[in-house]
């Protein structure tokens, strides 16, 4: 069972959770992701709120409907995910790090270095 | 969207015990909510007055428009109480069976289903149940009475955690393919956060709050740090619970905290993270009486 963080809405996390099914290969293009229903089930979740968080992905043209059938992943949706993670990534976790790094009185260099001592090991 | 049902300004007493005060309370059309409250809250005396058993006070309690009389049940409504049954000596599939007469959207294939799904014996008699199989039953009736508003008083009471997440996955699937507007009332908060799309909080007969839960969820927020770094951060924002320790205090604030602001709240030394529903309704209730 998924646990949610508090504090980030679940609708978001859903979307990221379908997101990484797709950079992860288990949805590949064309593929048809789960029902609402069992979205729902599986996750014991408000069905609403999975409709939200799809509708997200459908915005950004990572999913797409079948009218009847269900909601499918987007031919270019590992590409606007990658783009999209990447945006977020240097915004968010390196601006993170660097203001951790300045508290710890750490310079560019040292982080630098254990940067490459990381993937090194 | 379509109001269900509309409670304005309910009272109940007993002799001198205000039960249910000044309460208002509106359930739309297909959503799911859930009214929160402590033991003695008086979440049971609402619902029996919004069900029929007994008659408020003062007040009006409206079902599709209409005013509920004296002696009248709402149409369309499936109640399940916490303690659901009189009929002691009754089977459980005769249970089921007096249900199925009473609601008449009832689906036998799904009750069938669900029976088995919970594994409770259909010749069982109801007083043979253990307290964890007897609300499985009233489940089993408040699930496939497909009722258009269905209410249920404590329904995961005796359940073990298997159990528990097994009723809400049949829950939520089965409104997700049959959306009908569903009240949970319970004191069991974190389990039903997911679940459930709208809260009223009710503390001492009266509704203190009611909001979505995905606002509560985005905008509430316990805060640490030094006593004068939060009192100033904190300053014009809607803090529902504070406490002091030494030099620090913890703050729970229920306002919108923006990306500037957190990274603000980061340079004065305060540590902002999301507060659980459950810590939520704690901080709210028992701030409720001191703080502004």
């Amino acid at each position: 069972m998924a646990i949610f963080d508090d504090g980030q809405p679940i609708f978001q996390q859903i979307a990221h959770m379908i997101e990484d099914d797709i950079l992860n290969g288990t949805y590949r293009e064309d593929d048809q992701i789960i029902s609402m229903a069992q979205f729902a089930s599986t996750f014991q979740i408000n069905p609403a709120t999975v409709v939200k968080g799809i509708a997200l992905l459908v915005n950004e043209g990572i999913l797409y409907k079948k009218r009847g059938l269900g909601m499918y992943v987007a031919a270019d949706a590992r590409k606007i995910i990658l783009s999209k993670r990447r945006d977020r990534f240097y915004n968010e976790l390196v601006s993170k790090l660097l203001d951790e790094a300045e508290k710890l009185d750490m310079t560019y260099e040292d982080v630098i270095d254990m940067i490459k001592q990381k993937k090194g090991s | 969207m379509n109001v269900m049902m509309e409670c304005t300004n309910l009272n109940k007493s007993y002799g001198r015990t205000d039960a249910v005060r000044q309460l208002d309370l509106r359930l739309e059309e297909n959503t799911v909510y859930g009214l929160l409250g402590r033991n003695g809250a008086g979440k049971t005396t609402l619902l029996n007055m919004m069900t029929g058993g007994i008659f408020p006070d003062s007040g009006t309690i409206k079902v599709g428009g209409a005013p509920l009389g004296p002696g009248e049940t709402p149409k369309d409504t499936c109640y399940i109480r916490e303690k659901n049954f009189h009929f002691g000596g009754a089977k459980v599939i005769e249970i089921l069976q007096i249900a199925s007469a009473f609601h008449p959207n009832w689906d036998w294939d799904f009750a069938n289903e669900l029976v088995r799904t919970f594994k409770l014996n259909p010749n069982k008699k109801m007083r043979q149940l253990s307290r964890g199989m007897e609300s499985l039953v009233g489940n089993i009736v408040g699930l496939a009475s497909r009722a258009p508003l269905t209410i249920y008083d404590e329904p995961v009471l005796g359940l073990d955690v298997l159990m528990r997440e097994k009723f809400y996955s049949v829950l939520m699937e089965d409104y997700a393919l049959n959306p009908r507007t569903i009240l949970l009332s319970t004191h069991l908060i974190d389990e039903i956060s997911k679940v459930v799309e709208r809260v009223y909080i009710l503390e001492a007969g009266n509704i203190l709050l009611h909001d979505d839960v995905d606002n509560i969820r985005t905008q509430s927020f316990m805060l640490t740090g030094s006593n004068e770094a939060l009192d100033q951060f904190t300053r014009g924002k809607r803090v529902i619970y504070k406490e002091s320790y030494g030099k620090g205090s913890l703050a729970a604030v229920y306002d919108r905290i923006g990306e500037d602001e957190r990274l603000q709240a980061s340079k004065m030394g305060i540590s902002v993270d999301g507060l659980p529903l459950q810590k939520f309704f704690a901080y709210f209730i028992e701030g409720s009486g001191h703080v502004e």
